[in-house]
């Protein structure tokens, strides 16, 4: 609450979101990914654990810095990788074992927020819930992706950065560096249609579509929003099921329970 | 003496080495020992005596140089600016013989250095560089023809008027006053008659001052334009063309009258325009003043604009910081129009505007205490209004349109807590708010239905889809354990049923009797309870039915006889039938019934002692 004079007041019940990825990639060591010199040789794979955009958009305008937490047996387990506009965070290591990464966010000084923590399990083997999910895992060369996607909620930030947030939304393509901006409205940054395939800089923008290396798109939310809907009409379709049943058992009980009850009240002037 | 001195005072050392002080007398002695005798000096010692002998100075002589006095003469000159060259006065000036150089510096006010002697040997006077002529504008008779007509003025006149400024040298006062047309009067008929000649006077018009200057100026700015296009003209010779070219006799005039009127009115005129004066500014002050206040009052009247937002206002939180934010600002207002008032009017007596201004101040704290906590709703557009008053040297927040809040991914909610979250976080708490079993049992059922427990994409629409859905899977895990009791129950009552049928002849105890028929009523209590609030987990009944149980067994004896019982009874049935009764209320319609239940064996315990 210190900064607030500067910062302005906190602008109520307004809540801005930025969608990043929080993930980490593992690729054993073969002919085509070599070991390094000075690895040790029980290490298997290399990997890496890195924080990015969507769509590898610069997100260091609302992200300072962040901390990566290894595992205690690497050396210098504490990383803290320093914002550089238009790059990801990322650390990179060889290793043998998996284990959880804790990551610390640290948001720009405008945002006036605290740091904010979230985990990350770092797979180098193939994993998911049936064989068919591990097998689609790999992918060439052994490489294991685990990615996750995650929205940053900033929950009544303050006017300084709510104006952060909410200006400078440019095309992809504008930026020299952008990689695959295909940025078919280069010329004036108007606002770009709700559907927009290509995610603008400084936007909370999510692409349409799938394509290689960025599993994360519109379409994949719909589908997701899919199987959900299916799954909970299943599981209503269960329950009513159930509940049809338990009044057929319930009538059942009562029955039981009468012919019980007037057995008893026979039994009791005796 | 010095050296006496010490040996009185027993300083050592004072002859083994020699002092600097004496040594500096010795290798500088001062300069400034004229006026005393060395021995005076001496008694000093190390610090010098501070008198200063005065030196005495005689007034210099005044005549230092004794050079004999020049000789003047008596010398001609002319003075080449009179028209009369014949004319030749006379004035003294200094013999400049041997010394050349001397008197021309001692006199250059009377001889000037433009008092050159001329070739005849008569200087000519120091004054005639004075006589300028002025330049008056030329016109030819063609360039009067082409651009110098005017209705007003006859060529006549104008020449007239050009010659009286050439003689007057422009002074307009003179001119104006020898100004005198007497136009040549026009032969009416020239060709029939010649004898009436002048029987066609035209009537004298008297010219003002402004009249001639502006007639002159035009000449003299259209001549100048003819002789020299304007393009071409230097800088200051085009600042008087443009000066010329725009004179306004009209405003010149009045100018005058105004500087004339200022001159002769009196003293009372003079201190009541100073008052109305005042009273003016004072009138001003008070509109602009009343003006702001209603303006104001407006903005308070006004019907709350869209473009601020009200949901701040509509929790009660927000509505006391809204309270107080309203009387921070009224007590600010207050104090600054005080103080409005105060520099409105430094000079006017203090009485009606402070009070008026105390009043209004007091009427709008009023308003506001009065509107402020009845009429909360109401009350909600002002303080938006002067929030935003005293928000005004801030920039203001953008207003976003609904398209750049979908591109910026702001979005409004009823309720929000402040600060930087995760949406994954949401979900982990879906989960982490039930018991260890109940999670288990909603990742089982979410195994079943082929759902992972982590969304791939946790968006607000699939976390929104994804808290649908675990409501759903709860309510199916509420069903099935609803339905797994009373599968329990009617293996319970087949049991009793086959039991009875084979001891058909032996006669049942009343109270297994009352038991029976205690439990049905409770097992539909515990259902209806457990359709009602599907949250119910089966742990928690399990958890509070058994230390309800055990006091039940503990405080048998001295128990107050209560209502119904459910399904845990079983258990403590063979124990005592009674006992249980006490501790079922609780467990069948409240979740945290440990602490209840809890509770209530104290008050047991009470009630034993």
């Amino acid at each position: 609450m210190a900064p607030q004079n500067q910062l302005g007041k906190r602008v109520k019940l307004t809540q801005i979101r930025r969608p990043f990825i929080v993930g980490s990639t593992a690729r054993p060591f073969s002919d085509t990914n070599p070991r390094p010199a000075g690895v040790p040789d029980n290490h298997t794979h290399s990997w890496e654990v890195f924080v990015k955009g969507l769509d590898d958009t610069d997100i260091t305008y609302w992200l300072r810095r962040v901390q990566f937490k290894l595992h205690e047996s690497i050396p210098n387990y504490v990383r803290m990788v320093e914002g550089e506009a238009g790059k990801p965070f990322l650390v990179g290591e060889t290793g043998w074992g998996e284990f959880d990464i804790t990551i610390k966010l640290y948001y720009v000084n405008d945002s006036g927020e605290k740091p904010q923590t979230l985990y990350h399990y770092l797979r180098l083997h193939p994993y998911g819930r049936t064989e068919e999910e591990k097998q689609a895992m790999v992918t060439t060369h052994g490489e294991v992706r685990s990615w996750s996607y995650d929205e940053q909620l900033f929950n009544e930030p303050y006017e300084a950065f709510y104006n952060v947030l909410t200006a400078g939304a440019v095309p992809k393509g504008w930026k020299p560096s952008g990689g695959k901006g295909k940025g078919k409205n280069r010329a004036p940054p108007a606002l770009p249609p709700a559907d927009n395939n290509d995610v603008w800089e400084h936007s909370a923008m999510i692409p349409a579509h799938n394509r290689p290396g960025q599993p994360f798109s519109l379409e994949t939310e719909a589908a997701e929003i899919k199987k959900l809907a299916d799954a909970q009409a299943q599981t209503e379709a269960m329950s009513k099921k159930i509940l049809a049943e338990l009044k057929t058992k319930e009538e059942l009980l009562a029955s039981l329970k009468a012919e019980n009850a007037t057995a008893a009240a026979a039994a009791k002037p005796s | 003496m010095t050296s006496d001195v010490r040996d009185v005072l027993n300083i050592p050392d004072g002859t083994s080495g020699p002092r600097p002080a004496k040594k500096q007398k010795l290798a500088a002695p001062r300069p400034n020992l004229k006026g005393l005798a060395r021995e005076v000096h001496n008694l000093g010692g190390d610090n010098p005596i501070a008198i200063v002998p005065e030196v005495t100075h005689f007034k210099k002589r005044r005549f230092a140089s004794r050079k004999p006095a020049s000789r003047w003469e008596l010398r001609k000159f002319r003075n080449s600016a009179r028209d009369d060259s014949s004319l030749a006065l006379r004035h003294w000036r200094r013999v400049d013989g041997k010394l050349e150089g001397e008197p021309q510096e001692q006199a250059p006010g009377t001889a000037g250095d433009n008092a050159q002697p001329s070739k005849d040997g008569i200087e000519d006077s120091a004054f005639a560089k004075y006589n300028v002529q002025v330049s008056v504008p030329q016109y030819s008779e063609g360039q009067y023809q082409q651009s110098l007509q005017n209705n007003d003025w006859s060529k006549e006149e104008t020449d007239y008027l050009l010659e009286l400024a050439r003689d007057f040298d422009l002074r307009w006062p003179l001119i104006w006053d020898r100004y005198e047309w007497n136009p040549p009067a026009t032969n009416g008929d020239m060709n029939a008659d010649g004898d009436e000649s002048k029987a066609v006077v035209p009537a004298t018009r008297s010219r003002s001052m402004e009249d001639l200057k502006a007639r002159y100026y035009d000449v003299a700015s259209k001549m100048m334009a003819a002789q020299k296009p304007a393009q071409y003209m230097t800088q200051p010779e085009f600042a008087l063309h443009e000066l010329m070219a725009h004179f306004n006799p009209q405003q010149e005039r009045l100018r005058k009258e105004f500087a004339l009127n200022a001159l002769t009115r009196s003293r009372e005129e003079a201190r009541e325009e100073e008052s109305l004066l005042l009273e003016i500014k004072r009138i001003l002050a008070r509109s602009e003043r009343f003006n702001d206040e209603r303006r104001e009052l407006y903005n308070r009247l006004d019907y709350p604009r869209a473009d601020t937002d009200i949901n701040a206002f509509k929790s009660s939180a927000g509505l006391q910081n809204l309270l107080q934010n309203l009387m921070s600002a009224d007590k600010t207002k207050k104090r600054k129009s005080l103080m409005a008032a105060e520099v409105a009017s430094p000079t006017a007596p203090p009485g009606p505007q402070q009070v008026a201004a105390a009043q209004e101040a007091g009427r709008r704290e009023s308003t506001v205490t009065s509107t402020g906590p009845r009429e909360p709703v109401t009350a909600a557009p002002t303080p938006t209004s002067t929030a935003k008053k005293g928000q005004q040297e801030k920039p203001e927040r953008r207003k976003l349109t609904t398209q750049e809040e979908v591109l910026y991914g702001v979005t409004h909610h009823d309720r929000l807590g402040s600060g930087p979250t995760f949406r994954t976080e949401k979900i982990n708490k879906l989960f982490s708010h039930k018991s260890n079993q109940q999670q288990l049992r909603i990742t089982n059922a979410l195994n079943e239905l082929d759902v992972p427990n982590k969304l791939a994409m946790p968006t607000a629409a699939t976390t929104h889809q994804y808290e649908l859905l675990l409501g759903a899977v709860n309510s199916l895990l509420d069903a099935r354990k609803v339905s797994d009791k009373i599968d329990a129950e009617i293996k319970v009552e087949q049991a009793k049923k086959a039991e009875r049928e084979k001891a058909l002849g032996l006669p049942d105890s009343g109270s297994e009797k009352k038991e029976e028929k205690k439990d049905g009523e409770g097992d539909d209590k515990a259902l209806e309870a457990a359709n009602a609030s599907k949250d119910n987990s089966e742990g928690d009944e399990t958890a509070t039915a058994n230390p309800a149980s055990e006091a039940a067994t503990k405080d048998a004896a001295d128990t107050a006889p209560t209502n119904d019982a459910s399904e845990a009874s079983s258990k403590s049935e063979e124990a005592n039938g009674e006992a249980d009764k006490n501790g079922r209320p609780e467990s069948s319609h409240k979740r945290s019934a440990s602490v209840l239940s809890g509770a209530s064996d104290k008050s047991t315990k009470r009630q034993k002692k």
